[in-house]
């Protein structure tokens, strides 16, 4: 499963005001062993994104309009703010679940402009003009998508907590057409882990939503 | 009473929480969005023992957004009374007590900050010193406590003069529950109140931990604890980092947020021991088992001693009359290990029955065979009969379904193309335990019903099988029903844990049901305004919130008409189940025969599962979807205990080298084949009144060690340590 974004995403927001240096701001998104794609490196505006910021100095802070379900969002955030932590800090939605915050699990799957990506391994200041879809923008109204009716009717999960990343993997998947055998849909839904082990219901789900595109 | 028409228990029914899930509005522990809170990040020792000589803040809190650095240097004293849950010999780690390192990873100081980004900045801003050191973390050659023993007969005498001997060590390394949910909490205060919406198995055990642990009542201490992304026994306990949560809040005057990182889930909570695990068998020349001895040896923390039930197989699976024991605890400089999935029998069992599969080979009969010949006839341990086993059944449905018979007994006589193919069987136990349980019942005048117990449901339908229970006693539509849990207001359930909850919980909320129903049956037939006036209220059932005189339907009325001509809002009840007190009568166990079919790289090494098959004794099955579902779950626990997880420790100073889900193996979609389970048909009234046995915890034990049977039979190499690598096998 691809993690990688077109180059498009990587344009610097307006604004750069106090740009920190590239050491800097290495410095500051590896302290703690977060991973973050160093791709994205970009000028913050001296910003907080933070209502309340008690020291003297803000954090370095870009400016990203981007789309999630729909709906249309312009946000100054900590350049250090993952696209996970956006969406489940500032966005209010936390239907994406943070697994291992290293792209080891896919608990954090979303859709990036169609595409498949783990969302805590992508710098929310990328994604300039992106449009993002994750769980809670799925179903249509009270219409589930028909690769979540068939994970509820199949029993294709347990406790639910990889299942927001299990499914928008499997609607990767579906699109990217990667459908054809039972063990082409176990390649290509091996970067989702279900410690459940519900993985020959997943198999079945995508299986069937597939055969019903 | 008339038995209750049963609609919805045993019907193959979809998860009543599926759709919240599916959506992403099941709301975990970390998901509840609680007004003004901050974030808090735990910083971790990076030796393996000493103390700390010094901590260096300053840079941390110069960063926007720190709140504040908690450490031993400025924590608070805290009461840390003896908590009466704790099961456990010893004394808990005490949160930023002292300036003690008793293992590698132990919290040592907390940030807190307005934003997840600040305090995890902060926290590696933070520079603490050290006096090390050097850490014991290798069980090999590390002295043992004093042993637990048991013994029936005469072992060495046995042995002595017994046609066939042998003797085996298997190792299991210690394995991590790693839930895909890490550990989280967010603690709030109101005045002397204390509110946590935290990750566990158990939020009446959280309450205490955290009662005791800040010398307050039980009562101003509230867990919220909805839904659980997973535990396997993980949340069973309340972890350090659920008190450094509520202190930085305290502290902070601010809600505060804590998530350990998957890294920190590797020594922020609990894990499966290593064991080494000692055989000495003997037996005739057909098989006849006439002794077996068991060295168990396992890891625990300086400070605490852990206890699981992995001497019971050893004494009950198979008929012999000669058995000893010894199972001694080894102290080390690590935390302290916690019950994981098939809690100390899914160990013994490995070695168990790689064992009785070692014997099969050597006086060459059959494995199934083999083992029928040693089946005891009732519990050789405690001479009580047995309340159901039906482990011949399981062996002959495995047999017939799995098509054992067809399989050449010879080793590495089956190859497809480069793989050399195996087939193995394994049989496994693990105890029918139930616990006292409460639930009550509300049942509203529209005809709704609300039952709650302070259960909770980490994955098994809790939910699900709570309300298929209810609405079938109390006669109403699944969709009339609401089942409620994961609050310490609630009703008392015990722990999520040991296969107990639908046993226990369920027979509460049978019992609230069933107690509501008379209740409101006795309220029409004495009611001469109500079609049910002088019925006998024995011929009175309930369907689909009508009551009516069975066999004559036409003579009845609905819960709401009842309720609303009665001037009733609503009927109420208390369920409840109380275990047994005195002996047992009989011996409790659910029981499974797993089998395995493998397929070994020949010259590779590598280890292909190709299908998996598990049959199971488990009493009465309330959820049948549900409970395929845990076992093809345990199937690939088992999967990745057998051949691929193992918590690497680096015994120089400690740390655990693998901490993350890169690098600690757990089974992926790619590793998974079709896999299989058969439950057999049963009800076991002598466990509980709704004749279930629990299955959580069985549906992993046993599939370990018949994988492990599969690749000797695949390769002719008895590997006799978990996991079964490649490098193992070239």
């Amino acid at each position: 499963m691809s993690t990688e974004l077109p180059e498009s995403y990587g344009s610097p927001p307006d604004g750069a005001a106090s740009a920190p240096s590239r050491r800097t701001f290495i410095a500051t998104t590896t302290a703690v062993g977060s991973t973050v794609m160093a791709g994205g490196l970009v000028a913050g505006a001296s910003l907080s994104g933070a209502a309340e910021a008690s020291a003297a100095e803000a954090p370095p802070s870009g400016r990203v309009s981007l789309t999630v379900n729909g709906k249309r969002h312009a946000t100054v955030i900590d350049n250090r703010t993952s696209l996970l932590d956006l969406l489940r800090e500032h966005f209010g939605l936390p239907g994406t679940k943070k697994g291992c915050n290293a792209g080891a699990c896919g608990a954090c799957t979303v859709l990036v402009d169609g595409r498949r990506v783990n969302s805590c391994l992508t710098l929310a200041v990328r994604l300039d003009g992106a449009e993002v879809t994750t769980i809670e923008g799925l179903a249509d109204g009270d219409e589930l998508h028909p690769l979540q009716r068939a994970f509820v009717d199949l029993d294709a999960f347990q406790c639910g907590f990889c299942t927001p990343g299990q499914i928008m993997s499997g609607v990767g998947c579906i699109e990217e057409g990667h459908t054809g055998s039972h063990e082409e849909i176990r390649e290509w839904m091996s970067g989702n882990i279900c410690r459940c082990g519900c993985y020959v219901k997943i198999v079945r789900a995508v299986e069937q939503t597939a055969r019903g595109k | 009473m008339s038995p209750q028409p049963q609609t919805a228990v045993g019907a193959p029914l979809s998860r009543v929480d599926g759709r919240l899930k599916v959506t992403g509005q099941a709301k975990y522990a970390i998901d509840h969005d609680i007004a003004g809170v901050v974030h808090a990040v735990i910083v971790d020792s990076s030796i393996g023992r000493g103390r700390i000589t010094g901590i260096d803040t300053r840079a941390a809190l110069a960063q926007p957004g720190v709140l504040k650095v908690l450490s031993h240097l400025n924590a608070p004293v805290l009461a840390y009374l003896p908590n009466p849950l704790a099961g456990m010999a010893g004394e808990r780690l005490h949160v930023f007590q002292d300036d003690k390192v008793h293992f590698h990873g132990q919290p040592v100081a907390a940030v807190v900050a307005t934003t997840l980004e600040a305090a995890q900045h902060g926290a590696g801003l933070v520079k603490v010193t050290y006096e090390a050191e050097q850490p014991s973390t290798d069980m090999a050659g590390a002295p043992g406590d004093e042993p637990l023993k048991y013994a029936r007969g005469d072992t060495d005498k046995a042995l002595a003069s017994a046609p066939v001997r042998m003797e085996m060590t298997y190792r299991l390394p210690r394995n991590n529950h790693n839930p895909m949910e890490p550990h989280a909490t967010i603690a709030r205060w109101d005045g002397e109140k204390l509110t946590v919406w935290d990750k566990t198995q158990w939020v009446v055990g959280t309450q205490t931990e955290l009662a005791t642990v800040f010398g307050m009542a039980p009562e101003s201490v509230r867990v919220i604890s909805p839904f659980v992304g997973g535990g396997f026994g993980s949340g069973l306990r309340g972890w350090p980092h659920v008190i450094i949560a509520a202190l930085a809040a305290r502290d902070t005057g601010r809600p505060v947020k804590l998530s350990l990182t998957r890294k920190q889930m590797f020594f922020g909570t609990g894990f499966r021991p290593t064991y080494e695990y000692g055989v000495r068998l003997g037996s005739d020349r057909r098989g006849r088992l006439t002794a077996m001895t068991h060295d168990i040896r396992a890891e625990t923390s300086r400070y605490e001693t852990f206890l699981e039930y992995t001497m019971v197989p050893g004494q009950m699976l198979y008929s012999m009359p000669n058995v000893s024991q010894e199972y001694r605890t080894v102290p080390l400089d690590v935390h302290t290990p916690l019950f994981m999935r098939g809690p100390g029998y899914a160990t013994a069992c490995y070695a168990i029955e790689s064992a009785m599969d070692e014997l099969a080979h050597k006086v060459g009969i059959d494995p199934i065979e083999l083992r029928l010949r040693n089946e005891p006839e009732e519990d050789e341990s405690s001479g009580l009969p047995f309340s159901t086993r039906k482990l011949r059944e399981c062996y002959a449905v495995g047999a017939r379904e799995f098509g054992w018979h067809r399989r050449n007994p010879g080793p590495r006589t089956t190859r497809d193309g480069d793989w050399l193919i195996g087939t193995g069987m394994a049989a496994g136990v693990y105890d029918a335990g139930r616990q006292d349980a409460q639930a009550s019942v509300r049942l509203d005048a529209d005809g709704t019903a609300l039952v709650q117990s302070a259960t909770t449901d980490m994955g098994p339908g809790t939910y699900t099988s709570q309300t298929q229970l209810a609405a079938d006693a109390l006669g109403l539509r699944m969709g009339k029903v609401t089942f409620r849990l994961g609050d310490s207001l609630m009703p008392y359930a015990p722990p999520h844990a040991g296969a107990w909850t639908l046993a226990s919980v369920g027979s509460a909320v049978q019992d609230g049901c069933d107690k509501l129903r008379k209740q409101a049956i006795k309220l029409a037939v004495e009611d001469d305004k109500s079609p049910l006036h002088g019925a006998d209220p024995d011929t009175v059932v309930v369907s689909a919130g009508r009551l009516y005189v069975k066999g004559n339907p036409s003579r009845g009325e609905t819960y709401r008409q009842l309720l609303t001509r009665n001037n009733l809002t609503r009927l109420e009840t208390m369920g409840s189940f109380t275990r047994p007190t005195g002996p047992e009568r009989h011996s409790l166990f659910t029981y499974t025969a797993v089998f395995a079919e493998v397929a070994v790289d020949a010259r590779l090494g590598l280890v292909r599962v190709r299908r998996m098959l598990g049959v199971y004794d488990a009493g009465r099955i309330i959820s049948p979807e549900l409970a395929d579902s845990q076992a093809l779950g345990g199937m690939v626990g088992g999967i990745g205990q057998a051949l691929l997880e193992h918590t690497v420790i680096d015994h120089r100073d400690g740390r655990i080298v693998n901490a993350d889900l890169a690098n600690y193996l757990v089974p992926v979609n790619a590793d998974i084949p079709d896999l299989k389970a058969i439950y057999l048909d049963g009800d076991d009234r002598e466990v509980d009144p709704i004749g279930v046995k629990g299955l959580g915890e069985i549906v992993q034990v046993g599939v370990a060690p018949a994988i492990a049977n599969a690749v000797f039979h695949a390769t002719g190499r008895r590997i006799r340590e978990l996991p079964i690598t490649a490098e193992a096998l070239l």
